[in-house]
């Protein structure tokens, strides 16, 4: 008996001893960051991956010719390259590249790297599905769809090892915003080629042990839905100034869990915070809590080749007879009605399409052929599938949606759950009616939220086009004046909403958790935070 | 004067008779009714609110005489979706695991008792299912089943005339059923396999075949009563599972469409939102774990109301 108990007793007090710090007191001292990622990254190669998700973890791991700034959107700060020069005109842009940048095995990154990873991510049989990020290069669009084999008719071109020379589809002043894209990423050229060939699908190139970068960070370790962690790059130019030794990324896909975890001390940063948590914290503990503004819209993509959502009419009908102000208030929290398909962004005035007017929304269903009977119902309007992806908070408000479509149109649509693989299938071959959606900005200029609906943008998935539209995008290109160009864009996104090819839900805020212990982290539009300026405070 | 002849008991008399002395077993039986009336009329009731009407006005709201229940995220009475949601695993649990236990009980006897090369070839079969990863298969299935489901549905409102809210709750639950059934009868089939093969040498059987009995007659008239108690143990320890499984699947998009619910779903949105609204995990979990501790009750009861070897009194 004593003798067991003796035993005992140390165990008890290295399990209290062990309870007294936290995972996040621990990874304070050791200076790693623990980030919620909210899913599984589908794979850390920048010209392949697409989502929010996936970015936090290339940011780490590599570095454009421009990067970005801890606290300031529109800031320019240099990253991979010493200088970026226009000309005149804003149209050729010259590049040169730090002597010193080098990939985490001490290789030099040089000018081939990028103009490699751009004809990577253009060439057609790759099949990038963000290749559009590029068509800001003169005649990369040409190349992409296929017109032309011949790369050199793309505007890159590589001067020495140390210069690259853009040239643009025309003035673009606000080019280096666009470069902090992790599309614009260089890869590594020797290591893509030691594992596969350019546009090989599926390169091994960027898995563990194999990925080389050229970021502050490196791959340290990535264990399937567990984990993935990065260390600091000894080889990274600016290695010295890097503060944060590492970040751990957790994929967390449930936001109850998450924030469950954040509140354990097991969690810096949550991905998100869900309604309940938002009030919950606003009582609790309103210091962790963060509201912040975030360009991103959400929406409900209709599938415009099929009937009755072939009609404008009864798309504006349905985008005018939901209540964006109740939804935000009562169940977003802090998300705001979207009048425009672009969220407000400074010197441009998104132009006012959508207001709460079940009115006219009822007389324009009755226009389209769908009159309400005695009861206010529409017996001829086939009941619509409401495809969603399974999330917690996107059934929330679909089935607030559902209610109030009834309510006020009289219809009927069939809310379906699909696994976000099943639900991304959905929407390319367009077998969908109504698909719920969201689109976070790439860089702060209203284009990142129109260029996506001309035609046979990879991301557009509604079949909508038109002809005006494109027209005025085209001429936007051309147009070296910002408030003419604004202009131009403004009159773009007012056909484009007019048709209502997407019913705007609300703006998006960015509602989240972070613990006092991080230091360095500022509101940021885009939500692109550089770690590597980062400190966390031990006490 | 002649005494009256002494009518013999049935076997399912002599079972009924031993569990109705058993006072937990019968204690399950009455609560298990007790939830299926109550969970089948009581939305009839006028009383009853409308499970899938929005008052966003008043989410999150706590027990009180108007909502009995207090009222879930989207302000809707909870009181009504429990009972709602309880159709919804109630029929899961009942008709997904009939279906499998149904598939098993045939396969699984029919290959232990027959044996030998035809019974390698089916368990090697069940092998091969067992190592299919559930889930993708789920998920295939789903993109598969989504278009001859929506018919099925527009097929029923058509030949039958009834409205189309009674009937799409039902029917979009098919696919669900499918898939299930089509992967619970696996164990079922290797217990009944198993028990098949430990009585098939035994001396009553020996007893009925040199009486010339065919084998369908032994089989299910001799063999399979000795089974049935390890199968309704596995059937009542299966069900909690499958109503589990329904409210997974139906995340994915196959089963259960909101605005509709199911225990399983209020469970999850519930835990979901524990630290919140403790009510919304506290009611649907409290009558899902005390149906399914009164179907361990009952299940125990039969199973030894129901084995043949238990004395006769």
């Amino acid at each position: 008996m004593t003798r067991r108990a003796l035993f005992l007793l140390p165990a008890l007090l290295c399990l209290a001893g062990c309870q007294r710090e936290t995972q996040v007191e621990k990874a304070n001292r050791e200076g790693i960051l623990i980030f919620g990622n909210s899913n599984e990254p589908k794979g850390l190669d920048p010209q392949v991956v697409t989502g929010v998700l996936e970015s936090n973890i290339l940011r780490a791991l590599f570095e454009g010719l421009v990067s970005d700034h801890p606290s300031d959107d529109a800031a320019i700060v240099p990253g991979g390259a010493q200088t970026l020069e226009p000309d005149a005109t804003a149209t050729v842009w010259t590049a040169r590249l730090r002597p010193n940048a080098k990939w985490s095995d001490g290789t030099p990154v040089t000018a081939r790297d990028y103009a490699f990873s751009y004809e990577r991510i253009l060439t057609p049989e790759f099949g990038a599905k963000y290749a559009e990020m590029l068509y800001f290069l003169k005649g990369a669009d040409r190349f992409n769809k296929g017109e032309t084999k011949d790369f050199s008719t793309v505007g890159v071109e590589v001067i020495d090892d140390l210069t690259l020379r853009l040239t643009l589809r025309g003035p673009t002043p606000y080019f280096p915003q666009v470069l902090k894209h992790y599309t614009w990423n260089p890869v590594p050229r020797h290591v893509v080629l030691k594992h596969g060939t350019m546009t090989q699908k599926g390169n091994p190139w960027s898995k563990l042990g194999k990925i080389v970068s050229n970021g502050p960070y490196q791959l340290k370790s990535w264990r399937r839905n567990d984990h993935l962690e990065v260390e600091r790059n000894p080889h990274y130019w600016g290695a010295a100034d890097v503060t944060l030794n590492g970040v751990r990324f957790l994929p967390i896909t449930n936001s109850y869990t998450e924030a469950r975890m954040f509140r354990d001390g097991q969690l810096h940063t949550t991905y998100t915070a869900p309604p309940e948590i938002v009030d919950l914290m606003l009582k609790e503990n309103p210091k962790v809590l963060r509201q912040e503004p975030y360009v991103g819209t959400l929406f409900i993509r209709c599938n415009t080749t099929r009937k009755p959502l072939d009609d404008a009419r009864v798309r504006r009908a349905l985008s005018l007879s939901f209540n964006q102000q109740e939804i935000c208030d009562k169940i977003l929290r802090g998300y705001k009605p979207a009048y425009g398909m672009t969220p407000p962004m400074a010197g441009y005035d998104t132009p006012h399409a959508v207001t709460f007017n079940p009115e006219e929304a009822r007389r324009l269903m009755t226009e389209a052929g769908f009159p309400a009977d005695a009861k206010g119902k529409r017996p001829d309007f086939p009941r619509l599938k409401y495809l969603l992806a399974s999330r917690e908070t996107a059934a929330t408000t679909a089935q607030a949606i559902q209610a109030m479509w009834r309510k006020e149109l009289g219809i009927e649509v069939e809310i379906e759950n699909k696994e976000w693989t099943a639900y991304l299938a959905a929407m390319q071959e367009l077998d969908y009616d109504l698909a719920g959606s969201g689109w976070i900005g790439d860089f702060l200029d209203p284009l990142t939220f129109l260029e996506m609906w001309s035609d046979g943008n990879g991301n557009n998935l509604t079949g909508w086009s038109n002809p005006k539209f494109e027209e005025l995008l085209k001429q936007s290109h051309q147009e070296a004046d910002p408030a003419k160009r604004y202009a131009i864009l403004r009159e773009a996104e007012t056909i484009m909403t007019a048709e209502a090819p997407v019913l705007l839900t609300a703006w998006y805020a960015r509602n989240y958790l972070l613990d006092p212990s991080v230091e360095g982290w500022y509101p940021l539009l885009l939500d692109n935070h550089p770690f590597d300026s980062i400190r966390l405070r031990t006490k | 004067m002649s005494a009256p002849v002494e009518k013999g008991l049935s076997p399912w008399q002599d079972a009924w008779h031993r569990l109705s002395r058993n006072k937990a077993a019968m204690l399950g039986l009455w609560f298990l009714v007790a939830i299926v009336l109550v969970c089948f009329i009581g939305p009839l009731m006028p009383f009853v609110k409308s499970p899938t009407v929005i008052n966003l006005d008043n989410p999150g709201a706590d027990p009180c005489a108007e909502h009995w229940f207090g009222t879930d995220q989207l302000g809707r009475d909870l009181f009504a979706r429990v009972l709602y949601g309880g159709q919804v695993s109630l029929l899961v649990g009942i008709v997904a695991t009939g279906v499998a236990v149904l598939i098993g009980l045939i396969y699984g006897s029919v290959s232990g008792y027959l044996g030998g090369k035809l019974d390698d070839l089916m368990m090697r079969i069940v092998d091969i299912l067992f190592a299919l990863p559930f889930l993708v298969l789920v998920i295939l299935f789903s993109l598969v089943v989504d278009k001859p489901a929506s018919e099925f549905t527009e097929w029923v409102i058509k030949t039958t005339g009834w409205s189309r809210d009674k009937v799409a709750p039902i029917t979009t639950l098919m696919p669900l059923f499918i898939a299930i059934g089509s992967i619970g009868w696996l164990t079922i089939a290797r217990i009944v396999r198993a028990q098949v093969m430990t009585f098939k040498h035994q001396e009553f059987v020996e007893a009925a075949r040199s009486l010339g009995l065919g084998h369908g007659r032994i089989l299910f008239r001799h063999i399979l009563p000795n089974v049935i108690g390890p199968v309704i143990v596995y059937t009542t320890l299966a069900v909690p599972g499958i109503m589990l499984l329904e409210s997974v699947l139906s995340f994915l998009g196959l089963g259960v469409r909101p605005p509709n619910s199911s225990w399983g779903i209020l469970i999850k949105e519930g835990a979901d939102r524990m630290e919140t609204n403790t009510w919304l995990l506290l009611f649907p979990a409290l009558f899902f774990s005390s149906t399914l501790l009164a179907l361990n009750f009952l299940g125990d009861g039969l199973r030894d109301a129901l084995d043949p070897r238990s004395s006769k009194d």
